[in-house]
This record gives structure tokens, sequence and C-alpha cells, in this order.
């Protein structure tokens, strides 16, 4: 499958996207996992020439923008992520399906941590542990799609 | 031979899996400094305001497909609701109407009363206020404020800093105004504060949102306060934002400790802050939030009301009357 298509790449971003707006309340809200940074860290490690840290600072301001929040904040925390995830993308290739997991939830971890710190300079209170379950559900989503014969590369596809 | 060899070499282009242009330490420096710039710029300077206008404008298609799933759902259930749900809810909002009539009717006349007592005693005339009426498209996904987007945005006149009201009380204040939407920071939000008044006693104080779980707090209250478990807070009015009298919350909790000098005093909202989807934008005769009213000083937007009120008192006779303040005199002298 020679999906690594800058037509395709743009395509489930923005399909990431319109998920992100689709209107969540509540629990559901709570739990959301961030699909945008999901699609993001596929496309990084699967086709790191064609999208690469700045695809990420793209997403991220998109983000910033439907959050409404004050601009390059997720912006940076995308940003920090996309580095890692690139960084050390080439390993990707030795680590089983369950090491790939945590990578994952380490990158999605990040991105969340970076937008804290960032939130607690603007004034923001800590709203609790609940805050880290968008990683959870992210990588549970990952492990469906894995599941589901998506090939997120090394020795993890199909697994 | 040979340099043409080396020229060739230099013009073969690496494989994909190698090309990577700059490295990715070198990218991530460049676009962190972007986005540290950005954020000094949004949070500082006033720049990039319009930008974000015309972008959530461009986005706001995108929004309206994302709204159409739950939409298509909500009208076919709507669709397929009984015949006897229907008849069941007709019968209940009658009831609710005539109960609402009767106290309408008595409202019309202790509005009357009211203006005539105001104009007796020369106060300023309360606030004219209009509403449009507006629908939450859906929940802010920034879990660290409280806010809400509503339907309604420049296009339809809204005005940030106006009030936003439900069937049960205050809900919340227009912050930020978009084309065709514009967010709502409820006022269980960390950032929004609220001039209320105890309805049992009259006691002015503010709310202020507490941010994490939906309620508010009453801060800077002595310990002695004459505040009880279940008071209802209404709006005080005197900000020029919120018109006087709809209701805000209840309290709660109160808790006194003996180390502090202040009352703990938590409040829940009465307006439904996170369940409710139509929802009235109350603007008081074009309140700007700019214009941050205090009690002593009205905004120069309002001030031509309370010059009526206040002409025939301060100037008996006027030498030189003016052409505004010539008419509402004479309309109170002909209602004496």
């Amino acid at each position: 499958m020679h999906a690594s298509n800058l037509k395709y790449i743009y395509l489930s971003l923005l399909l990431a996207f319109i998920c992100l707006l689709l209107p969540w309340s509540g629990l559901a809200l709570t739990i959301r996992p961030d699909f945008l940074l999901l699609v993001t860290i596929f496309w990084l490690i699967r086709a790191p020439n064609m999208c690469n840290v700045g695809t990420a600072w793209f997403a991220g301001l998109l983000m910033d923008l439907a959050t409404g929040g004050i601009f390059g904040q997720f912006a940076l925390a995308y940003t920090v992520t996309a580095f890692f995830a690139v960084r050390y993308q080439r390993r990707l290739v030795l680590y089983s399906g369950t090491q790939q997991l945590v990578y994952v939830i380490i990158l999605l971890l990040i991105s969340q941590i970076t937008l804290l710190i960032l939130k607690t300079f603007a004034g923001a209170h800590f709203i609790g542990w609940a805050y880290f379950a968008p990683s959870i559900t992210g990588v549970l989503l990952w492990r469906i799609a894995v599941a589901f014969g998506l090939n997120t590369g090394g020795r993890a596809r199909g697994a | 031979m040979v340099r043409g060899f080396n020229h060739k070499l230099e013009q073969q282009q690496a494989p994909a899996f190698f090309a990577r242009g700059p490295s990715a330490f070198a990218r991530l420096v460049f676009f962190a400094a972007l986005s540290l710039a950005l954020i000094a710029t949004d949070s500082r300077l006033q720049y990039l305001n319009s930008v974000r206008q015309t972008l959530v404008g461009i986005l706001h298609p995108l929004q309206v497909i994302a709204n159409t799933p739950t939409q298509l759902y909500n009208a076919t259930t709507e669709y397929f609701s009984t015949h006897n749900h229907l008849l069941n809810e007709n019968q209940q909002l009658k009831q609710l109407a005539l109960k609402q009539d009767i106290a309408l009717q008595r409202l019309s006349t202790l509005t009357l009363e009211n203006e005539h007592l105001r104009q007796l005693l020369q106060a300023n005339k309360a606030l004219v206020e209009s509403s449009i009426l507006g629908e939450i498209m859906h929940v802010g996904r920034d879990p660290f404020t409280k806010k809400v987007i509503v339907n309604r945005g420049e296009a339809h006149h809204v005005v940030a800093g106006e009030a936003v009201v439900d069937a049960k009380g205050v809900i919340g204040q227009i912050t930020r105004t978009y084309p065709l939407s514009s967010e709502v920071t409820l006022i269980t939000d960390k950032s929004l504060a609220i001039p209320i008044q105890v309805e049992r006693n009259g006691l002015r104080a503010i709310a202020f949102g507490h941010g994490r779980d939906n309620t508010l707090d009453l801060p800077y209250l002595p310990a002695n306060v004459d505040v009880r478990k279940g008071d209802t807070l209404v709006t005080s009015g005197i900000d020029g934002v919120y018109p006087a009298g709809l209701a805000v919350a209840t309290v709660s909790r109160i808790e006194v400790t003996p180390d502090s000098p202040f009352a703990h005093i938590v409040c829940v909202p009465k307006g439904g802050v996170e369940n409710h989807k139509q929802v009235l934008l109350v603007s008081i005769a074009h309140a700007e939030l700019s214009a941050s009213a205090t009690t002593a000083t009205l905004p120069p937007a309002r001030m031509p009301a309370a010059k009526i009120n206040l002409a025939p008192s301060a100037k008996p006779a006027p030498a030189i009357p003016e052409k505004p303040q010539a008419s509402p005199a004479s309309k109170t002298h002909a209602r004496e």
C-alpha cells in the first residue's frame, strides 16, 4: 500500500480535524483522544519525508484555532512531540507491537505535558488526573487501528 | 572526465529514505521559536484578533459539517417521537404558558409602577435591554476553561460583553465574537466574575467561577456575613452588563474556619450551565465590554438616560434648553 501520498496525508489530517470538531461534551469530551495528533504521529512515522515537524506545527495551529485558546500553545506542543517522533523514527523498525504502543503513549503524553506546562504558565490550574485520559484512549485507538490492519510500520504490522 | 563524474555525483539525489532536509532538531528550534513568538504576540498584543476571526470564519463550514450528524440524529428522534408524548408535552406547555401569562400581567403593572416610583425618586431609568435567541453549537474544547460556542455572531449584531441567559438564570458572558458564532465564557470559569446580590437581604458581593467543578465562590466576605445555605443570588445589575434581578446561583455550602477572617462560600449555578441548548443573548443598550462600568459612573453610552431624569431637578428653568432634554422633561410633567 503506497498511501504515502501528500493528498492522503492532508485528507486524513482534515478528517481527523473534523472528528475533533464533532460536538463532544461531558465524559466523551474528557476522554476524547487527540485524533489530529494521532494521525500526525502516524504520518511522522510512516512518511517522514513528507510529513515533518512543520506539518505538526500547522496541525497544532489548527487545534489552537479550534480550542479558541492563545495561538501557539498546541502548535508548540505538537512541534515538540513531532521532534521526538521523528528523532526515534528509524529505531521504530526494531520495535515490537507493544514497544510501539509505549512509544506512542509517550509521544501523546509529551504533547499533553507540554500543553499543561504552557497552560500553567498562563495561570490555569491542573484539572485533575483525568486530564491525561486522552493519551490512554489515544493509544487504545492506535491499537484498534493496528488490529484492523493499519500498517504502522516496524515489526508491529498486523500484530 | 573525473570532474564530470564528480558533478554527476553531486547532482544525484539521495534516496527518499535519507532525504530529510534540515535536521529534526533545527526544525524543532525554528517552529518552537515561531510558536513562542505567537504565544507572546497573542497573549500580550491584540494584533491576532482579526486573524483569528477570519480563520474561524473560514473554518465555520467545517464546523457545520461536524455538527450535521448530531443534528440529523436529533431531527430523526424528534420526527419519530410518539403522538402521545407530543400531546403530553403540549398540555404541559399550555399550563406553563397560562401560569406565565398571569405572572406577565402582574409584571406589566409592576413595571409601570416601578417606572413611576423611579420618576418620583428621580432615579436613573432601568437600563433597556434587547435579546437574541441563540443555540449552543458545542462545548469549548479547551479542558482548562469553561466555555461554549453559540451560533450567533457578528452577522447577528452580537457584541462581546453581552450576558447569556437561559430559562433558569445567567449562564455566562460573550467574550469573543466571530462572524457567525461567538464564544461564551460560563460563570463557572475561573476568569469570570459576576456582581451579585443576595436576594434575601440585598447584600452585594462578587461571585467568581471556581474553574474545576461547576461551582461559584463568594470570596472576601467576612466570617460573620449574613449568608445562609439555600440563599438565592441574583444579579445586582450595577455593572451594566447583566440586567438586574436574574437568578445566578444558590448557596450550597458555607465553611468558616477559625484561622481565616473570610468565609468560604460555595454556590451552585441556577442556570443549566452544562445542559441547555437554547440561550438568550441579552445586551443592555449595546453595552460593550470596553465600558467597564462601575457603580459610581455610568459609561458615556448610557449617559443620556441619566441626563433625562436628572434634567428637571438640576436645572429648574434652563436658560438654553437642549433639544433632547426638553421633550422628556415635559413628558415627566405631563405624567405628574
